[in-house]
């Protein structure tokens, strides 16, 4: 009959075609087949139903672009850019498209659960069974609660990762505050991009990445960002290049990173540097900027009697340059910068010296002219010292708050929350034992002085029981499980934790929940999201919900809130007070309604319509060394010195630091950490990185622009197009210089095993010139090891993560996932 | 009447894949079943190398070879320049796919790109090859819209869809136009650098035609006789030679 039916099938065109067809199949009499056939024809050239286009947000990267979700007869199928708005432009990269999968993947929790196996483990099956919201939410909140009674509520943690805004991750520290734990919440900034928040914050006193005035620069030097890959906002940074690449003049692009990949490939200039030694040749291409007067006057100052006196080797004299905003350039000149020239960058980088003088001159002598970074550079042991001497460049160019230059981001005008929780504190909230106890993961104690955030020491603590042990942990939007540095230590650190996951999906961590509360996806959430450094000026964001929810989850915020409605004492007054997080939202928006957006939007309603709400300009701007605000019209406002410092360079000096005074603070700690001497520790500086692993090969992991933060490893779709340049559409590629492998016997298209000091993985190897020959790249993406979903399982490739060993640099915290070094052999 | 067309500035074009996505999802395919494909060659020897890519949906021939081989006529082409298939004529023979020197056309009944199999995850209902939740309301099998049947070939339709509905004697269909938007290519629509443009090749004021007077456009192997209606612009405008990397 299979056959009968596949040959029908085949003769569809001779039944559309008359007479033939009618015979043909007359043969099958009345079958079954023949009514799918006419069924079948019967349907085209429909389009039943009406389309309605939801204005929501994505939420597959921190770059929160507007999306229009078109929905016919109850049903998601297709999503597009929202063309009102400022990051989307009606835009979208190739991950927003794939959300329709995303809210209909089969492998999604259909509701609550609890686990029946106390065993965990890779190999165990938690044994999850349906529970009610009630038994879930009464469970948590029970447990917590006596915890609280015990005097042990730090033993509480909640780790988070994309939080969004006031309507999820905002909720956490209240709960905190309220219940009485110094863990919640634990965010995942050291294992995202903490580096060159720490170098900025060292040098120009903002602790936060840069807003970018890319539209009106004429030179980029990309250090490490992946710009056309991993650096966000993604889809706003090509719409951004579609622009830089064509306009008059046409924007120069210099791209410094260890492989060839589309950013290098499209650039004008590609440079493969050693892994971790960033901040070298940005240390040579300073020297050349200042010993060729390169650097812009307006903004550093210049000699006094205007003759340039830096020259390689030799000191300037005290008191013989007035520098205008910046502040230590003397002492940097004369203790540091006055040897790194190009030919000393050269040995450190391998980048030739003719390059890097290259590039010094052009940066130097473009205007607006700018250096960006991310992880590249960062994600190293010397990761905040090459940020600083990577931003110093932009003081240097004087792009800092410059037209073409880089700011920070302005918030959102947001109405108070419905109560304060500082009218709820029962006495264990204000001044109970868990006030005097660190952190789980030890952040802001003399461990890690400048490190706001630790999540990667969190397991490997609580496995030492140093400073103690956890007994609950729950997880939002975060899965260290997998994702952390030798993750393989936290399989071993939760299994005697109470782990209560909120994913919608089974990831690792739901593979050690013993009870799930799963979240609802983001096209069926109501959840604000303020913009991520963009352009400067303030936006607000809300995702609204396109469908109802598919299955019996509950948004993140709601669930937090319910948890503390089951608590007692004045904290479950309090969250009976705030209700819920649509509550809380109609209350940011009241704001609106005192400063509306540009887009028409003053209040709930009208944002919910619009999707986002957003008031241009950006407030400041130096113009030839000075800073100028805005007073409604222009920017007309000179402003003082110290309203310099108060709004914008924020540092002790109130200028831009290359002997930074935040560093300073801690210079002993630092000092015998890294081993410089206390009087250099605030120098703009090269410090060696010092690379883990034990291997001979640096090991470098970055993401793909298919990388959806987590979101993405089980879409099929993404699956096929995630490492496309080496043919990976079913598995991600260790790429290898042809020498390096051939020396050790592996052919291209190779099975390889991977080891490092603290783990080995396998995958398949591809040749590739555009490695460098001392490194191997593999992108951060598959060998999920949760049996939970069924597309992340067998692809092929082990996890980079389990060969990277728990090392972070001590400034920032930021994990050293980039400095490891590994063994490639044939598996 | 328009002829369309489709221009692709390759010096714009970040080889996201956007394109590739948007119409996968716009359109239903199956992953691998890339209608809109973007090809990725490597040149040069470390650290001289370079990476250049090629963003390649149907050319929708003038001329098109794989109408010519369709011994059932189910492969056509429309008034307005699409070259489309109608389902209930396609037997699955894949001349076309043979005939077609770009290497666009489908096939999916054959072992799928990704496992575990989505024609089994979500099985076909009412004839089509597979049904996901997610699915475009917009179907014609006659011009190979919509999530096809088992044993027939695929393609790019050029949205055919969103593009036929377009009001009459525009000259250019650009997102950029708030009117025009639900008329474009998805992967037009969707294009962060502003890398696609398209309009009518038959409309002496429409932008594509422009940008090809300007820009030098160029269409993929001219030899063939093909006559492509998509031009490509910019110096990776010609699909580079390819080494294998373990013969290079």
């Amino acid at each position: 009959m299979d056959i009968l039916k596949s040959l029908i099938t085949r003769r569809r065109f001779l039944q559309a075609s008359g007479a033939a067809g009618a015979a043909g199949a007359a043969g099958l009499g009345a079958a079954g087949t023949f009514t799918t056939l006419k069924k079948a024809e019967a349907a085209p050239a429909s389009s039943g139903g009406t389309t309605t286009i939801t204005k929501s947000i994505c939420h597959q990267c921190p770059a929160r672009c507007g999306i229009d979700v078109y929905t016919t007869n109850g049903r998601v199928h297709a999503i597009y850019g929202n063309s009102d708005h400022p990051i989307a432009n009606g835009k979208l990269c190739p991950k927003g498209h794939l959300g329709t999968f995303i809210l209909y993947d089969p492998d999604r929790f259909k509701g609550p659960m609890k686990r029946t196996n106390p065993k965990k483990g890779r190999n165990e099956d938690p044994g999850f069974v349906p529970i009610s919201w009630d038994e879930a939410l009464g469970t948590i909140a029970g447990r917590l609660q006596n915890l609280r009674d015990k005097g042990e509520s730090h033993r509480f943690a909640l780790f988070y990762g994309r939080g969004w805004g006031a309507s999820c991750a905002g909720l956490q520290g209240t709960f905190g505050k309220l219940y009485g734990s110094p863990n919640v919440a634990i965010g995942h900034a050291s294992m995202c991009s903490e580096g060159s928040k720490r170098a900025k914050q060292a040098t120009d006193g903002n602790d936060s990445y840069n807003a970018y005035d890319y539209r009106n620069t004429n030179y980029l030097l990309i250090f490490g960002a992946g710009f056309l890959e991993a650096f966000r906002p993604y889809n706003y940074l090509m719409q951004m290049w579609g622009h830089m690449r064509t306009k008059s003049p046409r924007t120069t692009v210099t791209v410094v990173d260890v492989h060839a990949n589309t950013t290098t490939a499209a650039a004008d200039r590609a440079l493969y540097i050693k892994p971790g030694t960033d901040g070298a040749m940005a240390l040579a291409i300073a020297h050349v900027m200042l010993t060729e007067g390169l650097w812009n006057k307006e903004f550093v100052g210049d000699f006094k009697d205007g003759d340039n006196l830096f020259r390689t080797g030799q000191h300037i004299p005290a008191g013989s340059f007035a520098e205008k905003w910046t502040s230590g350039l003397e002492t940097w000149w004369n203790e540091e910068l006055k040897d790194r020239t190009p030919e000393w960058a050269e040995k450190i980088t391998s980048i030739p010296a003719k390059y890097i003088r290259d590039v010094a001159r052009e940066f130097g002598s473009t205007r607006p002219a700018m250096a960006i970074m991310e992880r590249g550079p960062t994600a190293h042991t010397n990761g905040t010292y090459n940020g600083m001497a990577i931003h110093a460049l932009n003081a240097l160019s004087g792009a800092l708050f410059a037209e073409g230059g880089l700011h920070y981001q302005m918030g959102p005008s947001y109405g108070s929350m419905p109560v304060s929780a500082d009218d709820y504190m029962d006495d264990w909230a204000k001044s109970g034992a868990w006030k005097s106890l660190p952190r789980i993961d030890m952040a802001k104690t003399e461990r890690w002085p400048t490190a706001g955030t630790m999540m990667q020491e969190a397991g490997p603590n609580h496995l030492k029981g140093d400073p103690y042990k956890l007994d609950t942990a729950m997880f939002y939007l975060t899965n260290p499980i997998f994702t952390a540095p030798n993750g393989q230590v936290w399989e071993e650190a939760m299994k005697d934790v109470f782990v209560i996951d909120t994913s919608p999906y089974g990831a690792e961590t739901a593979m050690y929940a013993d009870i799930i509360v799963p979240d609802h996806t983001y096209l069926e959430r109501l959840q604000d999201a303020p913009t991520y450094p963009f352009e400067g000026w303030p936006m607000a964001q809300l995702r609204v919900p396109a469908v109802k929810p598919v299955h019996d989850t509950k948004v993140y915020g709601d669930i937090l809130i319910e948890i503390g409605k089951r608590m007692k004492g004045p904290m479950a007054d309090y969250y009976k007070a705030i209700d819920s997080t649509e509550n809380v939202l109609r209350h940011l928006a009241k704001g609106f309604e005192k400063d509306p957006g540009d887009n028409g939007v003053n209040g709930f309603e009208s944002w919910k319509e619009k999707g986002v709400w957003y008031k241009k300009p950006y407030h400041w701007r130096q113009w030839r060394g000075d800073f100028y605000e805005w007073d409604g019209k222009g920017y007309n406002k000179k402003m003082t010195a110290d309203e310099v410092k108060a709004k914008l360079i924020k540092t002790a000096s109130g200028k831009f630091e290359f002997k930074s005074a935040f560093i300073e603070k801690h210079a002993d700690n630092f000092s015998q950490k890294l081993g410089i001497p206390a009087e250099r520790i605030g120098l703009i500086q090269w410090v060696p990185p010092k690379h883990t692993g034990g291997g001979d090969l640096h090991f470098v992991t970055p993401k793909t622009a298919m990388h959806a933060e987590g979101r993405g490893a089980n879409l099929p779709h993404a699956i096929a197009y995630q490492q496309p340049m080496h043919g990976g559409n079913r598995t991600v590629y260790l790429e290898i210089h042809p020498d390096t492998a051939r020396k050790r016997g592996i052919r291209n298209g190779d099975k390889v095993k991977i080891k490092s000091s603290v783990g080995s993985i396998e995958a398949y190897c591809k040749y590739f010139e555009g490695t460098r020959p001392d490194t191997v790249v593999m992108p951060f993406e598959h060998g999920h090891w949760s049996t939970l979903t069924r597309w992340t399982q067998n692809r092929g490739s082990g996890h980079s993560g389990h060969l990277t060993e728990n090392v972070s640099d001590p400034i920032s915290g930021l994990a050293c996932y980039y400095t490891g070094t590994v063994t490639v052999e044939r598996a | 009447m328009a002829k369309w067309g489709m221009v692709i500035d390759l010096e714009k074009c970040t080889g996201c894949q956007a394109c590739s996505t948007a119409c996968a999802m716009e359109n239903n395919t199956l992953p691998g079943e890339s209608w809109q494909d973007v090809l990725y060659y490597k040149e040069g020897k470390y650290p001289n190398v370079n990476i250049k890519w090629f963003p390649r949906p149907c050319m929708h021939c003038e001329n098109p070879s794989c109408m010519h081989v369709c011994p059932t006529k189910a492969t056509y082409k429309d008034e307005n320049g699409f070259v489309l298939i109608d389902w209930n004529k396609c037997i699955g023979c894949k001349y076309c796919m043979i005939a077609c020197p770009y290497g666009v056309r489908f096939y999916t009944d054959e072992k799928p790109l990704i496992e575990p199999d989505m024609k089994k995850v979500y099985p076909g209902q009412d004839g089509q090859q597979y049904s996901p939740p997610y699915q475009n309301p917009n179907s014609d099998w006659t011009k190979g819209v919509g999530i096809q049947p088992k044993g027939v070939v695929s393609k790019c339709t050029f949205c055919y869809h969103k593009v036929s509905k377009a009001p009459a004697g525009v000259a250019d269909l650009d997102e950029d136009n708030p009117a025009l938007k639900e008329y474009v290519p998805a992967c037009v629509r969707t294009c962060a650098p502003k890398a696609r443009y398209f309009g009518d090749l038959d409309n002496p004021d429409s932008t594509v035609n422009r940008l090809i007077a300007d820009k030098r456009g160029v269409r993929l192997l001219e030899h063939t006789g093909n006559k492509p209606q998509v031009y490509y612009l910019g110096d990776h405008g010609v699909v580079p030679a390819f080494t294998r990397p373990d013969k290079s």
